[in-house]
């Protein structure tokens, strides 16, 4: 019998694995919050870059505002901000997620038979029952790694070895702004106000092109959304400028 | 989700560090080493561009500066504030201020060296000193999680230790570490208790016999019945021994500290004091530069201690580079301080003064009639088939003689006690036996007793009634009895503590010099006597095994071997001899005493330079420009006074 092409060659455990993953990435998204990893990192930051620059570059040129001197300072401050930002959130999440675990193992150490309810209610909603959940109760008490293993994964629904170091998605995210801002210098010698239009879009596409094909999304739907998302965020600020400076006169 | 658990215990014992973080991808785990250390190195690297570049532009050396004071000034913020939190008003508090303060009176870049140099030396500390934890670490690696538990039924199953409870029964395959204390139910074997006690000779254990947990089960599957739950067990005991040991340990840092706190809070309240008084004093204005507010700045810029600061790491981390040269590591500089008040060094004896290793030293018949090579051969041939350090060493003595095995028929091994078998000689076959004494039956002969009386180890060979005897010994290192001279030549007393027996102990001590001599000690007991020592005259212990971590930790300076020593007894010291080198001794004594007359020198420069800049400058005498050059010049000094060190 030929081989499922759904497991891609993997073995049962390494199937799970990946499953578990997708669900647990499946969630995030389901939260709104961006997902953990060093090209997310420097796609968000380039993203963000790329439409307030698209912004201020609007604005600039509808007030006549030097936008060679408005745009790089923007972009310096920005870049400063962002990485740092980024450090600081994922040192944030870092806490709370060693907050979670020494919580759960003073909780084994000073609670078994609380940990072996909880245990056993999880794997009675798995379908396990009599002798043999007693069995599989026991050989998961057997061994306090293994338990506090599985109180992460069963009870918390954390996984372990998922998370970027909070550093490396800052300087992921300092490359992303500085990729941009080349991107957009690049854009400006070309010509001072299409070519940074030109250029953030350019930006736009390739950052939902990669994350499209990192969550294996549709790419054609991820670029347009994401194209239509920034000109109207764009748009919105122009004439929102326009409307506040009218009614001012 | 993996086949094998995740193993958190690292992570825990670290202190929940995030360069172990379970959560973090391995691959991304080295992004989070001694992160303090690289932002303090980093911060150094922009201050010194910003400096460079203050003379070409300005602006761009501002730019710099402020990442400066990001990376050196917010840890020391958050430090400060948690004092201040607390309540507390120390050197840490005086200097975030000092610095933060040198911004508004236009000082910015004497505030940031003084914030790196304060972040750098914070840094080198935190990077050298993590040994309570790492020792506690290592002994719960030795300690095995799960126990092979015997059921009602006799069924054997895997369970955590924690769930066993006193009077079950476990089983302890050959090879195994015991996981709990127990007694023996059936069975009979021989246990390593070298890591305990160390005593690097295997124990007979039988029916009835207690086994500690720790240690290695040599030759036979046991069965034992619990006497004590994990969380009471030998090992334990010792972990609790480590831990206490290394909170009770003697810290000059805390003296500086406690005098740091009082010229933090004595200088704060001077500037305000004096910017409040001076007015009415000298009749000068609040603002201005004349102002009171300006001079008591200066004041306190001026008695920023900065220089005081340095002072003492300079000369440290000169000295601990100096030694790291020659192989001898030193965790954390306040070590050099500790052993220049050593007045007596102790030493272990197994694998610290002795390589660790037997050897046969004599071999020998007790009668003519068979020729020793033969003999010889017979022994190979029997101590072959088992693994033991009296095996390995008569295996070694023949091998080195060129000697080959005899075959060796119904071989048995007899555990505890010794092996026999047949083999052929002289086209007959007889009956061979190696051992202990009593397993030869030869407990009268007056040669034996005279061997014994005089703490030798022996074991003898049986042939067809014929008797030899294998003598062995754990012969001193290289160089021991140099060092031991030139230890006594700085005015040091030579101890030495062991857990071997008494005999064997004054043996040693006697070949290499040792003056007084205490053996039989159990860790408690040695535990005691380095407490007492420690607290009378400063103590030095030169150790190696698990056996005598809690004595290194609790010495005034633990000194372990890096190649042979336990892990455990690495962590627990403050000084490792990297590569066994223990003639270094002497040298590091002596280094250490050059420490502190550096340490001496720059602290009454830098005294100095504070009484003599901090008066005139409230008289105005020292404008703040010459007090920043008097300070910083102090400072330089006294950096240039401790590099002195760093020669070999």
């Amino acid at each position: 019998m030929a081989e499922n092409p759904h497991f891609e060659g993997k073995d049962a455990l390494t199937h799970v694995i990946d499953a578990r993953k997708k669900g647990q990435e499946i969630m995030e998204e389901a939260h709104g919050a961006p997902l953990s990893g060093g090209t997310f990192a420097f796609c968000e930051a380039a993203n963000e870059s790329a439409i307030l620059s698209v912004i201020i570059t609007l604005f600039s040129y509808a007030y006549n505002l030097p936008i060679l001197l408005i745009l790089p300072v923007f972009l310096m401050g920005y870049l400063i901000w962002k990485s740092g930002r980024t450090a600081f959130l994922g040192y944030a999440k870092l806490e709370r997620l060693h907050r979670l675990i020494e919580e759960e193992r003073w909780e084994i150490e000073h609670s078994r038979d609380q940990e072996r309810k909880e245990l056993e209610s999880l794997y009675e909603a798995k379908g396990f029952s009599g002798k043999l959940l007693d069995q599989v109760i026991d050989v998961l008490m057997a061994d306090d790694n293994r338990l506090l293993e599985v109180m992460l994964t069963e009870e918390l629904g954390l996984s372990l070895e998922s998370f970027e170091h909070p550093l490396k998605e800052s300087a992921s995210a300092f490359v992303g702004v500085i990729a941009t801002t080349l991107i957009l210098g690049i854009g400006f010698f070309i010509h001072p106000f299409l070519g940074i239009l030109t250029a953030a879009a350019l930006i736009f596409i390739s950052c939902s092109i990669i994350t499209a094909k990192k969550e294996k999304n549709q790419v054609f739907n991820s670029v347009i959304w994401s194209l239509g998302i920034g000109a109207l965020a764009a748009l919105s600020a122009y004439f929102f400028s326009q409307i506040l400076i009218n009614g001012m006169r | 989700m993996r086949q094998e658990p995740y193993l958190f215990d690292e992570f825990f014992s670290s202190g929940m560090e995030e360069s172990v973080s379970p959560f973090l991808k391995k691959s991304s785990q080295k992004w989070g080493e001694n992160i303090p250390l690289k932002n303090a190195i980093l911060a150094a690297i922009l201050l010194v561009i910003a400096f460079t570049l203050s003379f070409v532009k300005i602006e761009v050396a501002y730019l710099l500066l402020a990442f400066v004071y990001f990376h050196a000034g917010i840890p020391a913020i958050i430090k400060s504030a948690q004092d201040l939190k607390s309540l507390e008003i120390n050197i840490d508090v005086l200097m975030t201020l000092a610095a933060f303060i040198s911004i508004v009176i236009g000082s910015g870049f004497e505030g940031a060296l003084l914030l790196v140099l304060f972040e750098l030396s914070g840094a080198m500390e935190k990077v050298v000193t993590h040994k309570a934890r790492g020792a506690i670490h290592n002994l719960h690696q030795l300690a095995p999680k799960m126990a092979l538990f015997i059921d009602e039924d006799g069924e054997i199953t895997q369970k955590s230790v924690t769930e066993i409870e006193v009077g079950s029964k476990i089983y302890v395959k050959a090879g195994e570490i015991v996981p709990i204390d127990g007694e023996v139910m059936e069975g009979a074997t021989s246990v390593n208790l070298v890591h305990l006690t160390g005593e690097s000779m295997p124990v007979f254990k039988d029916v009835g016999m207690d086994v500690p947990a720790g240690a290695t089960n040599l030759e036979a599957a046991i069965t034992l019945k619990v006497t004590k739950t994990a969380t009471d067990s030998t090992l334990s005991h010792i972990i609790q021994l480590i831990t206490k040991a290394a909170e009770a340990k003697p810290k000059l840092q805390r003296v500086l500290d406690k005098f740091g706190k009082r010229y933090a809070t004595s200088v704060i309240a001077l500037t305000a004091f004096f910017i409040f008084t001076l007015p009415y004093l000298l009749s000068i204005p609040y603002l201005g530069v004349e102002g009171s507010i300006y001079r008591a700045l200066t004041f306190m810029i001026a008695a920023s201690p900065c220089a005081l600061i340095i002072a003492t790491p300079t000369a440290y981390l000169s000295s601990i580079s100096s030694c790291a040269r020659n192989g001898v590591l030193l965790k954390g500089g306040i070590i050099l301080d500790a052993l220049a008040r050593c007045k007596i060094i102790s030493f272990d004896k197994t694998g610290t003064l002795t390589s660790g290793e037997l050897s046969t030293s004599h071999f020998e018949p007790m009668s003519s009639k068979i020729d020793p090579d033969v003999a010889l051969s017979i022994a190979y041939g029997l101590e072959r088939q088992v693994v033991h350090p009296v095996s390995s060493a008569i295996v070694k003595f023949a091998t080195e003689k060129g000697i080959k095995p005899a075959v060796i028929t119904n071989f048995i091994s007899v555990p505890g006690h010794g092996l026999q078998g047949k083999t052929s000689l002289g086209g007959k076959e007889v009956d061979v036996y190696i051992g202990l004494s009593e397993f030869i039956q030869k407990k009268t002969d007056q040669k034996i007793d005279q061997i014994k009386r005089e703490g030798e180890l022996l074991s003898l060979l049986l042939i067809d009634g014929e008797c030899f005897i294998f003598r062995f010994s754990d012969a001193p290192r290289e160089q021991v009895k140099e060092m031991l001279e030139s230890l006594k030549d700085l005015g040091m007393k030579t101890l030495m503590l062991t857990g071997d027996h008494k005999a064997n102990a004054e043996k040693v001590a006697k070949s290499v010099g040792i003056e007084e001599v205490y053996a039989d000690l159990r860790p408690d007991d040695k535990l005691g006597l380095v407490e007492k020592l420690s607290k009378e005259v400063g103590l030095a212990m030169v150790g190696d095994g698990i056996n005598d971590a809690p004595a290194l930790a609790r010495s005034t300076v633990g000194i372990s071997m890096g190649q042979i020593g336990s892990s455990t007894a690495i962590n627990a010291s403050d000084v490792v001899l990297l590569k066994d080198e223990i003639h270094l001794l002497g040298w590091l004594f002596s280094k250490s005493q050059k420490t502190m007359k550096i340490v001496k020198q720059n602290l009454t420069l830098a005294l100095s330079v504070i009484v003599l800049a901090t008066t005139p400058a409230l008289l105005g005498i020292v404008p703040l420009w010459l007090a920043v050059i008097l300070h910083e010049g102090g400072t330089l000094l006294v950096g240039f006074n401790s590099l002195r060190l760093l020669k070999k």
